[in-house]
């Protein structure tokens, strides 16, 4: 029979613009994909025409460029027949009407190509860019069948050493690097973002005034409240799954220990009670189970202890360094970071096989590994020639990505929850 | 030989005071300095150095004050043999000056996990924090902080980098 080669097109509606006002600032962090997979699925954007003055947002690059960065998609210029379908309209003073068609065509077939997705949305100017987002979302989801992270952020820690004193910035970009903003401005050391569940708040640890403690601020606002400033460290804020509370780690003890937090009442419950190092505890998707870093058993590996019954169960055996361990959200792999022959790696262990694959592909060094909330990805830091950058895994190690940053050394990476 | 006493105590007081800022012995003064400049017609005039009135020429008194960071080696929190005396001449400044306070700041490399790094470096704070409440300092005095890799003190990545970053830092907060 005939082999369906199923080439998808995809058709964006070009919109009218009344005025182009907004200026276009460059992102902080800018994505190179350095690997992609071999079974990426081929995609074709055809030209839309523009009516008027053109758009400052271009709706189809960036659905392209996510849709190209995600790995598992190549940009084609294969010839397809198919059918622009489409309707420009304006809808008032700084507002648009985009609509868009998925088409799944069949390569020398004469048929009709099928509907997949057809949408229309009226925004203002300023969405624009949120709305190509979502539309990459909807596309990856259609195709992938897996929720897409297009409309997610990323908080990471900026060093400037060129300045004087040096220079720590809490910043905040959407998750192809654009609209930097920063959160918190500092000649502190700022450490350990983490990203409430509902992705409205974000706690991390400030040095300033010389001592660490824990901040939760308001993203939209700015403000935010000191929750932790015991004697010694507060760090390593983790948030459980109905946000109500914060595992952190305080060293008042006279050793590095565990805790609970309510944030309402600010009440604390020991979780560890030991001398050994205990540290950066993460919450299982399920709420039950915290996995956390310790030297209890010789070198640094992940533990996990479980909430109902206490108990204490070592998870991670590759190598005599294993820290840093964080759920999928499945709930059925950790993501952690691995020592092998003196290399810091991004490394994923399946809990139910117990096997341990190392993702990361790279003479340099990794640090701080953060999942995508749908599981595909692994934000990380890592080096770049002698520059600390981000980068980006498959959790199947067949992708890569990596995030210069602009302004200076760029570091300590938290992937946001979905929003909404 | 009393009188020998005296300058040394008033010159090491006057150099924590200013905490570092004074010359070390052996070293021209920024006012010898100068006045080279004034000779710049040919005529050479030169000084026959600073003296050395008190201390050793192998790391004096004011010297062992003056010498506040202490390195460790890799995955280590060993005091180094070499900057016990400059521990101790902190610690009995700090017995002679019951008012005196500092912060001992931990560091380590930035490589592995950035938390976990924190707790490394607080053992190096705290071994040299042990090392001078064993000599009699009242915990009162010392405030330990530990900043893991988040300050490092060499912005590369190689290994003198690193050795550069593992270290414990002595500030005074009050003298």
């Amino acid at each position: 029979m005939m082999i369906k080669r199923k080439l998808i097109s995809i058709m964006l509606i070009s919109i009218a613009t009344l005025f182009s006002q907004t200026t276009f600032a460059g992102p902080m962090l800018s994505m190179e994909l350095t690997r992609g997979i071999s079974g990426a699925i081929p995609i074709m954007f055809t030209p839309f025409a523009i009516q008027g003055v053109p758009p400052t947002e271009d709706i189809a690059a960036i659905v392209s460029n996510d849709l190209k960065n995600s790995g598992r998609f190549k940009l084609s210029t294969g010839s397809i027949d198919d059918k622009v379908i489409g309707t420009i309209q304006e809808a008032g003073v700084n507002r648009y009407q985009v609509s868009f068609q998925l088409l799944e065509g069949f390569k020398g077939k004469n048929t009709q190509p099928t509907v997949l997705l057809n949408r229309k949305y009226t925004v203002s100017g300023d969405a624009l860019r949120s709305l190509a987002h979502h539309i990459s979302d909807a596309i990856y989801q259609q195709l992938i069948g897996v929720r897409g992270v297009f409309s997610t952020r990323l908080a990471y820690v900026v060093v400037q050493r060129n300045v004087n004193p040096t220079k720590y910035i809490l910043e905040v970009s959407d998750q192809d690097g654009y609209n930097p903003r920063p959160l918190l401005i500092s000649t502190d050391p700022i450490m350990s973002p983490a990203w409430s569940r509902d992705g409205k708040k974000i706690a991390y640890v400030s040095f300033e005034n010389q001592r660490a403690a824990i901040y939760i601020e308001d993203v939209a606002t700015g403000s935010r409240q000191r929750i932790s400033e015991f004697n010694g460290h507060n760090g390593a804020p983790a948030w459980s799954p109905d946000g109500r509370k914060l595992a952190l780690v305080l060293s008042k003890s006279g050793s590095y220990n565990i805790y609970m937090m309510d944030i309402a009442s600010r009440k604390l419950t020991p979780l560890t009670q030991d001398h050994y190092i205990n540290t950066e505890p993460s919450w299982s998707p399920d709420g039950r189970n915290l996995i956390f870093t310790s030297n209890r058993s010789g070198n640094p590996q992940i533990f996990q202890l479980n909430l109902d019954s206490k108990a204490v169960t070592r998870v991670s055996y590759d190598g005599n360094f294993n820290a840093r361990g964080s759920y999928t959200p499945d709930g059925k792999q950790i993501t952690m970071l691995n020592r092998e022959s003196g290399l810091y790696n991004i490394g994923l262990l399946d809990l139910d096989t117990g096997v341990f694959h190392v993702l990361t592909n790279s003479s340099s060094d990794s640090e701080s590994p953060s999942m995508a909330p749908n599981g595909s990805m692994i934000l990380f830091g890592t080096l770049y020639n002698g520059r600390s950058v981000l980068a980006m895994v498959a959790s199947d190690g067949r992708v890569q990505i990596r995030l210069p940053g602009r302004d200076g050394e760029v570091q300590d990476p938290a992937w946001s929850p979905f929003l909404s | 030989m009393q009188l020998k006493n005296i300058v040394r105590s008033l010159a090491i007081t006057g150099c924590v005071l200013a905490l570092g800022a004074c010359a070390a012995p052996g070293h021209k003064s920024q006012d010898e300095m100068n006045g080279a400049d004034a000779n710049a017609g040919g005529v050479q005039s030169s000084g026959v150095g600073q003296g050395s009135n008190f201390g050793d020429s192998a790391g004096g008194p004011q010297q062992s004050l003056a010498k506040r960071t202490y390195y460790f080696d890799y995955d280590k929190s060993d005091i180094h043999d070499s900057d016990k005396r400059a521990i101790s001449a902190n610690a009995d400044y700090l017995m002679a000056h019951a008012s005196a306070r500092i912060i001992l700041e931990g560091h380590t490399d930035p490589r592995g996990s950035r938390e976990y790094n924190v707790a490394l470096a607080e053992r190096r704070a705290n071994a040299v924090a042990e090392f001078m409440k064993a000599k009699g300092v009242n915990p009162d005095q010392i405030r330990v902080v530990s900043y893991g890799a988040q300050r490092l003190a060499s912005p590369g990545h190689t290994e003198s980098d690193y050795q550069l970053d593992r270290r414990v830092v002595l500030v005074y907060t009050k003298k």
